[in-house]
């Protein structure tokens, strides 16, 4: 039975054990759903108005950052398209909840309240503010399980943003919520303080999104490679937000191209219009 | 004498329960400590109704929580099924303990129902810890059976199923 597993011959009854499953999933959700509740309930005037300043104050620089990053991003889609290379395009994202975490310690797993009703496939990349979180394991009807780049056997590509050095990042084996960065040799030019972004190699995650930052290099002189641990970015036991990428994480050469034509166009235009 | 009906809804909703307080999201230091709430309840229906619950009952059980918690099809199947056997094959010599040796014995159970979850996790490639934590949640139970025990036989008792 278990090797049946193994080969895929039980996902029907998967799928159907997944949907009686609901229910249980949304009892057990239950005590944190009524948590937050009271949360929002007894809360002070005083809190609130602070917090309302606080969110004010950071949507103004998000919105300033944004800005800068709009006019950065048809810039640099521009000086890919001059190199032939795919740009980086927006991507759709369906948002969700996390309803549950996995019972079983060693494996970094969580559930999340959409399921294959809503369009989730296996292979899903999920994203969370901060940083990426992982990606979509078990496509139940009305929930799915995501697996987090911190399990011990997942394996996130990243690169070095400073310099674009490539690594492949596993979920430690001993902490279970840092990464270790594998087969790393001692010459390639890793820093502590360093961030590193999904590289999108492996069509799984989306390029460019950031994943960890390095918080230790060990260099031994007998040792083939070098020791290099990081945290991820991503706020896993404080979050219940998070977000699905809707899209394939890696378009297609032409689309790609021809989107990076299209805004070279707009921005000619736009110059046109400038001059004017 | 209750209706036989009865006893097989209680013995159900017990189940449930003991599902539900093991998929129940607990802070990440307790995860290692959490108790085998379903063997419990299971060890306590086998000693007192084995006519009922055997370990066809534990198998379907344990199912159950494959499909709960995401994992492998069958490992807690087989997990539950071993401890509902060795309690069946105890049965007769646990009825006649006191709680506090039930409790020893109980502990050895779920001692061998961890370290069969560890195997297969290991014949399986899943992952697991490295050190001997994973027997912890076998210590936990046997803390746990005393106060299991009363519960669910004050349950029964006021139910007159005895």
């Amino acid at each position: 039975m278990i090797a049946d597993q193994r080969f895929g011959y039980m996902e029907h009854a998967r799928q159907a054990l997944g949907m009686a499953a609901a229910p249980f999933h949304w009892l057990a959700d239950t005590p944190a759903r009524i948590g937050s509740s009271f949360n929002d309930i007894f809360v002070n005037r005083a809190d609130l108005i602070e917090e309302n300043g606080r969110l004010r104050e950071e949507l103004l620089l998000s919105q300033q950052r944004l800005l800068l990053a709009e006019s950065l991003s048809v810039e640099n889609n521009r000086l890919l398209a001059l190199q032939n290379a795919s740009a980086l395009l927006e991507q759709e994202v369906l948002p969700a909840e996390i309803i549950n975490v996995s019972p079983d310690p060693y494996s970094r797993r969580i559930l999340i309240n959409k399921g294959s009703r809503d369009g989730v496939f296996e292979g899903q990349a999920v994203l969370e503010a901060n940083g990426l979180m992982g990606q979509v394991v078990q496509a139940m009807p009305f929930a799915s399980w995501v697996l987090l780049i911190t399990d011990a056997n997942h394996v996130t590509p990243v690169e070095v943003s400073r310099n674009g050095e490539r690594a492949l990042a596993r979920g430690s084996q001993s902490s279970g919520t840092e990464l270790d960065l594998e087969f790393v040799i001692p010459t390639q030019d890793m820093e502590v303080g360093d961030t590193l972004i999904s590289s999108g190699m492996g069509l799984v995650y989306p390029k460019n999104y950031p994943v960890a930052e390095i918080i230790s290099v060990s260099r031994s002189p007998g040792q083939p490679y070098a020791n290099i641990k990081a945290r991820p970015k991503a706020q896993f036991s404080s979050t219940r937000h998070v977000m699905l990428v809707l899209d394939a994480a890696n378009t297609d050469y032409a689309a790609a191209v021809s989107d990076a034509a299209g805004i070279e166009e707009e921005s000619s235009l736009a110059a046109v219009n400038s001059a004017n | 004498m209750a209706s036989p009906a009865l006893l097989n809804s209680l013995i159900a909703l017990t189940f449930i329960a003991a599902a539900l307080l093991a998929i129940v999201p607990v802070p990440e230091w307790a995860l290692y400590y959490r108790p085998e709430w379903v063997a419990l309840v299971l060890v306590y229906w086998v000693i007192n109704h084995p006519e009922r619950v055997g370990v066809g009952v534990a198998w379907l059980v344990g199912i159950m929580v494959d499909a709960l918690t995401g994992s492998l099809f069958g490992l807690h199947a087989l997990g539950l099924a071993l401890v509902a056997y060795l309690t069946l094959r105890l049965r007769l010599r646990l009825r006649l303990y006191t709680v506090l040796q039930q409790a020893s014995v109980l502990l050895v159970i779920i001692g061998l129902q961890l370290l069969l979850l560890q195997w297969l996790q290991i014949l399986f490639d899943l992952p697991r810890g490295a050190s001997m934590i994973y027997l912890a949640p076998a210590i936990s139970s046997a803390l746990l059976w005393p106060l299991a025990w009363l519960l669910l036989g004050g349950l029964a008792r006021s139910l007159d199923l005895n």
